[in-house]
């Protein structure tokens, strides 16, 4: 037992470290706002711009026309669901491939990571981008490439917590003599799969969102809508449309909130 | 049927935790490891199985060797040696009986455990296990929804299920409170008893292993330093196998602990 000691230790001194990474901060924020130009000026005179007054009056009559709105948001739904499916469902077996904890050995491990890695490296709207060229703008291209982006997300969010799972059960199963895999979806399996629905959850809902962007590049959807009218100039229905979609997106959002704290 | 032959472990980082063991348990003992922590009571029980490998000498179990054995070989090694845990290892979001199929997974095909398809006859099994440790009513149940004491048992029936013909418990009752580690441990006895299941338990409380063991084996530093029965031994036994006097903190009932 060592003696308990009663005198206070004396306050540490700042890091000199803390305010050379501060001043780099500042000037390097400053050189780069000179570099593009950037002021707050601009910023304001682009609110008087006569832009705006022509996003006013909504002409709810066309909104909900069911041809106008209706059945492309269908469309993006359509999209949003098959995207989740395919790529969550493909998402399982290569998440557990990509864990430490799971994987079945190092060489499936480092090539299904680097895949992966390269998948994730090209933006959504770059694989939209391809797929419509290669496979023809609508739906069916924009299906794919959130398929795509549904992977790369479920399979970044659910290895890493099948990462974090306990081991212990694992280690038991291996102790009874099982395989690889059975050990695995009997000892590692129900630890994740709630997580694993909650993840889904919030890949549908990023997918709902995404298929708007997508719509922009031709690849169907309620983002077609958007486009089209903004080449027109018809920014009243534009407004309309981005309201629709907000309120959608908002109570898509609490659903899935309210499920995955129901989940986990 | 366990025999270590001058068993050696190093851990990566250059830990030796097993030097030179040789040792020999016969078929139906019930042995009791006991050691401070760190002394390689763990290491022991984890090289038998090959959770651990040996990093020199042969261990063999029915004669067949551990020590760099295949992948297969080590599967079919495992499958008769049963394994409890100090923190029972259950998956929690789980069923009781799910936890106990566990222990049919050497035994059934790989395709049906994956999916959960497991055969009648293997169900049938770990009921069979739940009831031998007296639980069988909560094979429905969560497993985090059971005590500590119960989670145990679940642990054995695990063990169970495999049909093993040994047993090993790595500090079983360290997580239990004093009246549920002896029942865990007269569970482990009677098991030992009435199927002839050889059994080596790992134990830091001295007198439960007094009062359950058969045949007492102490390590100090990874080394075994005494192994006899259980009749001979004393406290100065113990003290020569701690390097230190006894204290209350190694004992699970005493006079002033009677929590």
């Amino acid at each position: 037992m060592t003696e308990i000691s009663n005198s206070r230790p004396v306050r540490p001194r700042p890091k000199l470290r803390t305010f050379l990474v501060a001043a780099f901060l500042i000037v390097f924020t400053v050189f780069s706002a000179r570099k593009v130009g950037f002021s707050f000026s601009t910023f304001w005179e682009m609110w008087s711009n006569p832009l705006w007054e022509k996003f006013w009056p909504v002409p709810w009559e066309w909104i909900f026309d069911r041809h106008n709105v209706v059945d492309p948001l269908l469309e993006t739904f359509q999209i949003a669901i098959i995207s989740t499916l395919i790529g969550c469902s493909l998402a399982l077996p290569i998440s557990f491939a990509i864990s430490s904890l799971t994987t079945p050995n190092r060489p499936t491990y480092f090539v299904t990571k680097a895949v992966m890695n390269i998948v994730r490296a090209i933006p959504d709207l770059f694989w939209a981008k391809l797929l419509v060229t290669a496979i023809g703008i609508g739906a069916f291209a924009g299906s794919w490439a959130l398929s795509i982006f549904s992977l790369a997300v479920m399979v970044k969010l659910f290895s890493e917590t099948i990462d974090g799972a306990d081991p212990r059960p694992l280690e038991a199963a291996r102790a009874a003599g099982g395989r690889h895999a059975p050990s695995v979806s009997t000892g590692v399996f129900p630890t994740v799969f709630p997580a694993y629905v909650a993840y889904a959850l919030y890949v549908f809902e990023l997918n709902i969102r995404a298929s708007i962007v997508l719509g922009l590049v031709g690849a169907g959807g309620i983002g077609r809508v958007v486009e089209a009218q903004r080449q027109y100039f018809r920014f009243d229905r534009v407004l309309g449309v981005l309201l629709i979609i907000f309120v959608i997106v908002l109570v898509i959002e609490q659903v899935s909130v309210a499920l995955r704290k129901r989940l986990i | 049927m366990i025999r270590f032959d001058n068993v050696s472990v190093t851990y990566r980082g250059g830990v030796k935790a097993l030097r030179g063991l040789d040792l020999t348990v016969e078929e139906g003992e019930f042995v009791v490891i006991v050691g401070l922590s760190g002394a390689g009571k763990s290491t022991l029980l984890r090289a038998l199985n090959g959770l651990v490998p040996a990093t020199e000498g042969s261990i063999t179990v029915n004669e067949t060797e551990v020590v760099g054995a295949s992948a297969a070989k080590l599967r079919e090694i495992r499958s008769k040696i049963g394994m409890i845990f100090q923190t029972f290892n259950l998956v929690h979001r789980t069923t009781v009986l799910n936890n106990v199929l566990m222990g049919r997974l050497s035994a059934v095909p790989a395709w049906r455990s994956t999916f959960g398809l497991w055969p009648e006859k293997d169900r049938e099994k770990a009921m069979q296990s739940l009831e031998r440790v007296g639980i069988v009513e909560k094979a429905y149940v969560r497993a985090s929804d059971l005590s500590g004491g119960q989670q145990q048992r679940v642990g054995i029936a695990r063990a169970l299920a495999q049909d093993p013909l040994i047993m090993l418990a790595d500090e079983p009752v360290a997580a239990l409170d004093p009246i549920t580690s002896r029942q865990v441990m007269t569970d482990l006895q009677r098991i030992n008893e009435d199927l002839g299941i050889t059994t080596l338990v790992n134990l830091h409380f001295l007198d439960l292993a007094r009062e359950y063991g058969k045949r007492l084996i102490g390590l100090r530093e990874g080394e075994l330093v005494f192994d006899g029965d259980i009749a001979d031994v004393t406290d100065e036994t113990f003290q020569q196998i701690y390097g230190r006097s006894i204290t209350e903190e190694d004992l699970l009932t005493t006079e002033t602990r009677n929590d």
